[in-house]
């Protein structure tokens, strides 16, 4: 019975909901993104690998995985190998808390919501390492950046995660999503929409997507801190960039649009959940392809005083609302 | 007053366009009439006069001896070298030359670039 | 850069090109950036030379024809035109009417191609791909235009000396006018998005400022000394083809920045539209060209038109022959570099891309200056093999001094 339950939380962790399905789900959404990208600018997007060109990006992470690999002299050997894969394995280990078969994530502990702050707070750490190491003119603008922008984005995001918690009074994603089912029967989006939409611009800046691609603005320093990366290392980056978009988009959806909860049939939740999750971080990922494709690339100076300047104040009257709603006693 | 996201209304205005791409090597694209294509030349017209090589920009034109017709000598078109500017069409009193709206015109091989009689 | 000095002085040497994504072409500018901070700018140009103006002595005036349009792929009816009416200048023909004011009409389709190119390449300069991918959608039409009229997308060979070579018949009026139509509607809408965009004027208000002054110091032309309140306009002040007779007026901003200079050209584009369909109304009948003798008595000349970038200059000179003696072309692009390097100091880093691509530069239009051979005083026309011969041979000699100069510098 144990070698059982054992097998199973293995397979759970490899294939489904864990690293095969998020990685697959990534290559998904990033496709979904590209051809929304298109759409929005009238243009076809991936058309050719797989139906619709699904498959391109696997094909381009499997082209990528065997391109020449280049390590240049100037920079540092081990940081510059090690960062591609620590980036991968750590935003492989958040998804693992994102709720997507179930109510909760394959890991679920108290406080987990901190944790899984902390730890996505790392990928920007590891992005400006990514920069230094590899010694390279552009990359150091761009790791400047990289430090500028984390220190813009952060605090709203995480205030905005906090608004969240004050409302459910739990630091545990997995209560985060009961409450929502079970106590408020709503989706948090209706007594937190500020925070959702502060959530969603600081995610935008977190994915380095425009407006906020400052720290690799492709025009102004090549690829800032990703220039020197190539073959393998590249790949890698890119794949994590993809888990990352799937985990901005799932942790949207377990703290705002109620988990992966929805009518189901009893007996076959895990599947119906797993298409309710798909299709909230789908409707996610719109909302966020929509706002990349609106705006042009904002300057850094602009972006840190954007988010300091609006964002967090914002955040914080969005925290005192919350408070005063649970003073009111309506939530 | 100036806002963000001027170009919304016109994003999701083309979610249920058609996109403008050209689906180019899979749908050929029509080219206009008129258009400086590949040379076509009818040598029963041609009197050997070679204006075309001497007003040829780019040397694509070699007036080579010629035994089976006629003539003394006659064009030979590189059209490697070609920049389409259909100057010989123009300076041909004969109307021997004419460029034709065929464009696809890349090759492997230099050699096979030529158009002779 | 060395590594102590990077400690020393905590300022950073920025490479932009010979290859850099916010430009299209090759030439090389570094950056010393203190921070996110522009402290200084030097640049080296040269890279895409191609020793066009010797190739011209080499080639009859017919064969140039298709050579200047070929200086540059944007402005190629600019060239053309400006080659083809300095010719005739120095041949002393006139071309009739009809094909005066065809030839016009390619100039300003021309710019309205040019300008709404440069309009998309500067939304992708600040990263707004999206306004890009539409301009450029929406600059097809005036692409198809221009090859239903000539025969090709980009080099149109309308000129010749004489006149044009394409008649425009009733049916193909209409369709441009069609054209027209649609390219007004867009064309207006951009300048409506380019005026009420927030990210677009945060990035373009205040930015690259090059005041009135510096303009006139400095030498700026084109839409870059409009931007900057300087009241030139070679279409006006020193008329040519049929521009004493279209209507139009010369659009002026006084800002001094970005913002100024993607405004003078939407509002130049709009213009052109009006200009483009006043031609086509009172188009006049008659001949498009008129004969041209091969061979041009000694004389020189100095022609000049309003390219979509500025103020763009001809000389040729005649000796009796079918090959003009000496070729001299000045670009807008040299008479904007100066500027440009004056507008970047003093930036961020971020603004380099929109800044320089705000002159709307073209740098294989400007790379032909060549070294003259002072001491000898012999001339001598030589073709294109020997020209080659001749490198090669050079290189033989030379290639290695000039690879160890180059590393010293």
């Amino acid at each position: 019975m144990e070698t059982i339950e054992l097998l199973i939380l293995i397979l759970k962790f490899i294939l489904f909901p864990g690293a095969l399905f998020c990685i697959a789900y990534g290559w998904f959404l990033e496709w979904f993104d590209r051809k929304l990208y298109a759409r929005f600018q009238n243009r076809i997007g991936p058309l050719l690998t797989g139906p619709k060109g699904v498959l391109q990006p696997f094909a381009d992470f499997i082209k990528l995985l065997a391109k020449e690999d280049i390590t240049p002299a100037g920079a540092d050997k081990f940081g510059f190998t090690v960062t591609p894969l620590l980036t991968l394995v750590v935003s492989l280990f958040t998804l693992l808390f994102i709720p997507i078969a179930s109510l909760s994530g394959i890991l679920s502990l108290s406080g987990d919501l901190l944790l899984v702050l902390f730890i996505s707070t790392v990928f920007g750490l590891l992005i400006m390492f990514a920069g230094y190491f590899s010694g390279n003119r552009f990359s150091i603008v761009g790791t400047e950046r990289t430090g500028l922008q984390f220190v813009a984005y952060e605090i709203p995001f995480a205030l905005s995660v906090i608004s969240v918690a004050l409302a459910t009074r739990s630091l545990e994603i997995v209560n985060i999503v009961t409450y929502q089912v079970n106590t408020l029967k709503l989706p948090l989006i209706v007594i937190v929409p500020v925070a959702f939409i502060i959530y969603l611009i600081s995610s935008l800046a977190k994915l380095e997507k425009i407006p906020f691609d400052v720290p690799e603005a492709e025009t102004e320093i090549v690829a800032g801190w990703q220039v020197e990366y190539s073959g393998k290392k590249l790949a890698f980056f890119r794949l994590a960039t993809d888990l990352k978009m799937v985990f901005v988009s799932g942790l949207a959806v377990a703290l705002f649009l109620g988990g992966p909860y929805g009518p189901s049939i009893p007996g076959l939740e895990p599947v119906f959940y797993t298409i309710w999750f798909i299709i909230k971080t789908l409707v996610v990922m719109f909302i966020l392809s929509n706002l990349r494709s609106l705006f042009a690339r904002y300057r850094i100076d602009q972006v840190v005083r954007g988010f300091w300047k609006y964002l967090i104040p914002f955040a914080v009257l969005q925290i005192l609302a919350v408070q005063l709603l649970i003073f009111l006693g309506v939530i | 007053m100036p806002v963000p996201g001027t170009l919304e209304k016109e994003l999701l205005s083309h979610i249920s366009k058609k996109p403008a791409t050209e689906m180019y090597p899979f749908v050929k694209v029509e080219v206009p009439e008129g258009y400086r294509g590949k040379i076509e030349f009818n040598i029963e017209k041609c009197i050997g006069c070679g204006l075309c090589s001497r007003d040829c920009p780019a040397g694509a034109i070699e007036m080579v001896e010629d035994e089976r017709t006629k003539l003394k000598k006659r064009p030979k078109f590189i059209y490697s070298r070609c920049l389409y500017c259909a100057q010989c069409e123009e300076s041909c009193p004969r109307e021997a030359i004419k460029l034709t709206r065929e464009f696809e015109l890349a090759d492997y091989d230099k050699e096979r670039m030529v158009i002779d009689v | 850069m060395l590594e102590e000095e990077v400690e020393e002085k905590r300022v950073f040497k920025i490479p932009v090109g010979p290859q850099h994504p916010a430009l299209k072409e090759f030439e090389n500018f570094t950056f010393t950036v203190d921070g996110e901070k522009v402290i200084d700018v030097d640049f080296r140009i040269g890279y895409t030379h191609r020793g066009i103006e010797k190739l011209a002595e080499s080639k009859t005036y017919i064969q140039n024809l298709y050579l200047c349009e070929r200086i540059c792929g944007i402005c190629s009816a600019a060239h053309q035109g400006c080659y083809a009416q300095t010719v005739e200048e120095l041949a002393g023909i006139t071309a009739p009417p009809r094909g005066v004011y065809i030839r016009t009409l390619i100039w300003e389709l021309e710019r309205i191609h040019s300008h709404l190119l440069w309009l998309g390449v500067a939304a992708h300069e600040i990263g707004f791909d999206t306004l890009f991918m539409l301009i450029w959608r929406d600059r097809e039409v005036v692409m198809s235009l221009l090859e239903m009229i000539s025969g090709n997308r980009v080099n149109y060979a309308m000129s010749t000396v004489g006149g044009v070579r394409r008649d425009i018949s009733d049916e193909l009026k209409h369709k441009i006018l069609k054209g027209l139509d649609v390219l007004e509607e867009r064309t207006k809408y951009y300048k409506e998005v380019c005026m009420k965009e927030q990210t677009i004027l945060a990035r373009a208000a205040n930015v690259g400022i090059l005041s009135k002054e510096k303009t006139l110091k400095l030498n700026a032309v084109g839409p870059t000394a409009r931007a900057s309140g300087v009241d030139v306009d070679i279409r006006r002040d020193d008329p040519y083809g049929a521009y004493d007779e279209v209507p139009f007026e010369v659009i002026v901003y006084d800002t001094c920045d970005v913002l100024a200079r993607i405004l003078v050209r939407v509002d130049e584009t709009i213009q052109s539209i009006l200009m483009s369909r006043w031609i086509l109304e009172n188009l006049p009948s008659g001949e498009i060209r008129t004969k041209f003798a091969r061979k041009i008595a000694e004389n020189e000349v100095l022609g000049r038109v309003e390219a979509p970038r500025g103020e763009l200059l001809y000389y040729i000179k005649s000796n009796g022959t079918d090959k003009p003696e000496r070729l001299k072309v000045r670009t807008p692009t040299l008479a904007n570099l100066l500027p440009v390097a004056e507008m970047l100091k003093g930036g961020y880093i971020a603004d380099i891309p929109i800044v320089l691509a705000g002159i709307d530069p073209c740098f294989a239009c400007m790379d032909r200056a060549l070294f003259i051979d002072e001491n000898s005083e012999k001339t001598w026309v030589w073709d294109k093999e020997q020209l080659r011969i001749y490198s090669i041979k050079w290189y033989k000699e030379h290639g290695k001094e000039v690879v160890r100069e180059r590393w010293k510098q």
